[in-house]
């Protein structure tokens, strides 16, 4: 059965087994449970493996330039804040290239959602370490093992303040669209980290040392509470936790901007453009 | 005619802006022409900044080095500037004895001292406002309506001592029996517009209907970035600084996707980091207006400085080939009149469209009897009726797609990726081949939107210019009159794509002399690029500072007795 957000024309590029496959169909799903028709939704991506999602289902795409996904996703959205925007790329491109714009939308607080896909390797490259890749990940481009240590978005996010941040896992994709749909209706800048196994490139944080790993957070985390939030955010290796770990709600960009965005004109009717004019050169006499 | 030449200069932070702003507009309001250059460093304190503001009865078009009043705010103003007065002139200032000698155009006058009696040093700059008014014989009621309007939020007692200290300053010139020295033809009461490039930027930005504008500030684009916040409250703008130059035109291109006519300005630095975002507004198709401010480089450069070395870098700026606008308006007039165009043809071709300002147009002002806004925002129709599903770059005869916004019935799908029609990323080479010269076919019908140069034939001789210049070359081509040579002019506002027909005219020229802002002669490069024609005549300044009058026209007669 074809769905709405199913695009059965574009031929998938990615390796059999790939985790973006689980996350695909989790956004699909997501996005037709929560009632929204494609017209509604524009997924903005960058370049990479991941980046490609967009073209994969039917919605309006802007698929951009490497790292800079996110001002593209701002601007639709403070241009047309009725849209559902949807920010989806990589861990190269959203922490590495794109990093610069990701700390400063979290500032700014857009209401729009930023999927990052996360594997820890660049995929599309072939194979040289990422952002978050592991101190001592052996690749061609660093054949003595990544002597960076891994950027951990999670902390960064919630130390900035972020409205929501979450991590979810490209393997369970229940757990995943329902941490999604949380996301995606929150009001706010909306960050979701998803481990997503590399099954070409990354033979380290493969499905099963994920599955033996990831656990959900409980009840007795309270997501409100920035230091605990970012407590958990650090806990990394034979524990990994999943869930929403912070939410701040706060006003958005659009919401700040709404009411001076209604004093548009229109400068294409002859009337409004003369009465603008006039008044604007007399303002240089 | 009168016609006066007066520098103001001091360190940053004595208000010479100041006095700047103010002359400037009380001049204007008393029914005389004004033309005022900034000359700043690029610090908040202490330096050396100055203003040129030259006055006079006609309308002016550049500004002049021989100088009829310096009023020193302090003693490097004297010592850089007083090879400039000319032997009759007067100047004003603190300057020790020792270093006037026996200089009797030397009045001393105690700027900070005198305000100091008025309660603070701040108000010095009114001080020389008032001497410089004094001496050209203006009575003081239009200033005071002006200090009323600048300073009233201060409150009355701030408007009190500025007006104090402006009688003041008339009070010590008519001592000295000064009062009118350069007297000025009396009153005309036809109100005149007094307009800056960055201010006329903004306004054309306004006037065009461009609702989104993002922007890292960078001297000296800043202005327009300045202009259009203001304006934002009334009309509805969304204003954003953004985090760096790829975020600003990034977001300038995903809001003209979404649907908004959208901006962002930048100086050749910020530009350098735009280049890959111009080739995705290419890519995409995404309609965008960039302005360049150009200042001298290459890296920091001269952050306050003017130059035109950016030319062929905006022409060929990011990776391949694709088409694009280049506009370089002559005047504040002009740039209201090119934004407003420079939408309207990027939006019909779905192109970038790139506009180059510099330091010298951004900042001067230029005083007009009629501003004249011709151009109108004109928005291609979207096509009411397309097939599902909806092809973005349809492979239409002309090259140019019907274009939608996201939102409605169709589904819009933009790919900086070689795509198909659909938008969706393609490696057949077959659609790229397509695609390549779907994009490039619309040069051909957008170099019949380029208008032609500005013309005037001249048998001993044409200048050849482009942008900013245009006002200095038609007052060089007066100056040359005076001297019994005829000389013509021939200026570029529109850059690329040039025009057709140029061959004929240029091969026609005599004595061509190529004038510009830079050191090879970007505009002489290009033009035998695409006539094949040589003009090895070139004046070239590349110091930072604007041509002026005197300078070009001793230039000039040396070129051609060469």
């Amino acid at each position: 059965m074809t769905r709405d957000f199913d695009n059965p024309q574009v031929e998938i590029a990615w390796c059999p087994g790939c985790g973006n496959f689980g996350i695909l169909r989790a956004l699909k799903e997501t996005l037709e449970e929560l009632g929204y028709k494609p017209q509604q939704v524009v997924l903005v991506s960058g370049i990479g493996q991941a980046a490609k999602t967009p073209h994969y289902l039917k919605a309006n795409v802007f698929n951009g330039l490497h790292g800079r996904s996110i001002p593209v996703a701002f601007a639709i959205k403070a241009t047309r804040p009725e849209l559902c925007v949807i920010a989806e790329s990589g861990d190269g491109c959203m922490y590495g290239e794109g990093g610069n714009h990701f700390l400063h939308a979290i500032r700014r607080n857009p209401d729009i959602t930023v999927l990052v896909h996360n594997n820890q390797v660049y995929g599309l490259t072939k194979g040289q370490a990422s952002p978050t890749s592991e101190e001592g990940f052996t690749t061609k481009a660093q054949p003595w093992g990544n002597l960076a240590h891994p950027l951990n978005p999670l902390s960064l996010a919630i130390s900035q303040g972020a409205s929501f941040v979450a991590r979810a896992f490209a393997g369970d994709i229940e757990g995943l669209k329902g941490i999604l749909k949380r996301a995606i209706t929150f009001r706010g800048f909306a960050l979701v980290d998803i481990l997503q196994p590399c099954v070409t490139f990354n033979r380290v944080n493969t499905y099963s040392w994920y599955q033996e790993r990831v656990y959900y957070l409980g009840d007795d985390h309270n997501p409100h509470d920035q230091i605990a939030a970012f407590e958990r955010s650090l806990e990394w290796g034979n524990r990994i936790p999943l869930g929403v770990f912070y939410m701040n709600p706060k006003p958005t960009y659009e919401e700040k901007i709404r009411e001076r965005t209604l004093r548009q004109r229109n400068v294409f009717d002859t009337e409004v453009f003369t009465t603008i004019l006039q008044k604007e050169l007399s303002r240089f006499l | 005619m009168a016609d006066y030449s007066m520098m103001i200069g001091g360190a940053a932070g004595q208000g010479v802006q100041t006095v700047s702003e103010t002359l400037s507009t009380i001049l204007t309001r008393s029914g005389y022409y004004v033309f005022s250059i900034e000359s700043y460093e690029s610090r908040i304190r202490g330096g050396h900044t100055f203003t040129l503001l030259r006055v006079g009865e006609k309308q002016l078009l550049g500004a002049r080095r021989s100088l009829d009043v310096l009023v020193c705010l302090n003693e490097e103003t004297y010592e850089r500037h007083i090879h400039k007065v000319h032997p009759k002139g007067i100047v004003f200032g603190k300057v020790k004895d020792q270093l006037r000698g026996e200089d009797i155009r030397v009045f001393s006058m105690d700027f900070e001292g005198e305000a100091l009696q008025l309660g603070n040093k701040i108000f010095a700059n009114m001080v020389a406002t008032g001497a410089v008014l004094a001496i050209l014989g203006i009575p003081l009621q239009k200033a005071q309506e002006y200090l009323q309007e600048a300073f009233g939020k201060k409150g009355t007692e701030i408007v009190a001592k500025n007006e104090e200290a402006l009688k003041r300053g008339a009070e010590i010139v008519a001592n000295f029996g000064l009062e009118g020295k350069y007297p000025l033809p009396p009153y005309d009461p036809t109100p005149r517009y007094l307009v800056s490039g960055n201010e006329a930027l903004g306004l054309g930005a306004l006037l065009a209907g461009c609702t989104f504008y993002s922007a890292y500030p960078m001297t000296p684009s800043t202005g327009i970035l300045n202009f259009l916040a203001s304006r934002a409250q009334e009309y509805g703008l969304v204003i954003e600084q953004a985090e760096d130059e790829i975020a600003a035109i990034n977001m300038a291109i995903g809001a003209s996707y979404a649907g908004a006519r959208a901006m962002t300005g930048t100086s050749g630095g910020g530009f350098c980091l735009m280049c890959e975002g111009l080739g995705l507004a290419a890519m995409t198709e995404t309609p965008i207006v960039v302005v360049d401010a150009q200042r001298p480089g290459p890296s920091t450069g001269l952050p306050t400085r003017t130059a035109q070395g950016d030319l062929l870098f905006v022409i060929h700026a990011s990776h391949d080939e694709f088409p694009r606008f280049v506009f370089a308006p002559k005047d504040p007039e002009e740039a209201v009149n090119t934004v407003i165009r420079a939408f309207n043809l990027a939006e019909k071709y779905q192109v970038p469209a790139i506009i180059l300002s510099d330091q010298y147009l951004a900042d001067t002002k230029w005083s007009y009897d009629v501003f004249s806004v011709q151009e109108r925002p004109e928005r291609p129709l979207l096509p009411n009726k397309v097939p599902k599903p909806y092809k973005r770059y349809a492979l239409f005869p002309d090259g140019v797609s019907p274009r939608l916004f996201p939102g409605d019935e169709h589904l819009v799908v933009a790919d900086s990726d070689e795509h198909d029609e659909f938008g969706h990323l393609t490696e057949n080479l077959l659609i790229r081949k397509a695609m390549q010269e779907k994009r490039m076919k619309k040069l051909e019908l957008m170099r019949q939107e380029m208008r032609f140069p500005f013309f005037i034939p001249g048998k001993d001789a044409t200048l050849l210019g482009w942008g900013s210049t245009w006002g200095v070359l038609l007052e060089t081509r007066r100056e040359l009159q005076k001297k019994g040579k005829e000389i013509g002019i021939l200026h570029f506002s529109d850059l690329y794509p040039l025009p057709r027909g140029l061959q004929e005219l240029l091969a026609g020229l005599p004595t061509p002399v190529v004038v510009e802002h830079n050191f090879t002669g970007q505009l002489a490069m290009l033009l035998s690029r695409e006539t094949l024609l040589a003009f090895p005549k070139r004046i070239c300044r590349y110091d930072g500072l604007p041509f002026l009058v005197e300078e070009l026209t001793e230039k000039v007669e040396e070129v051609l007795s060469t």
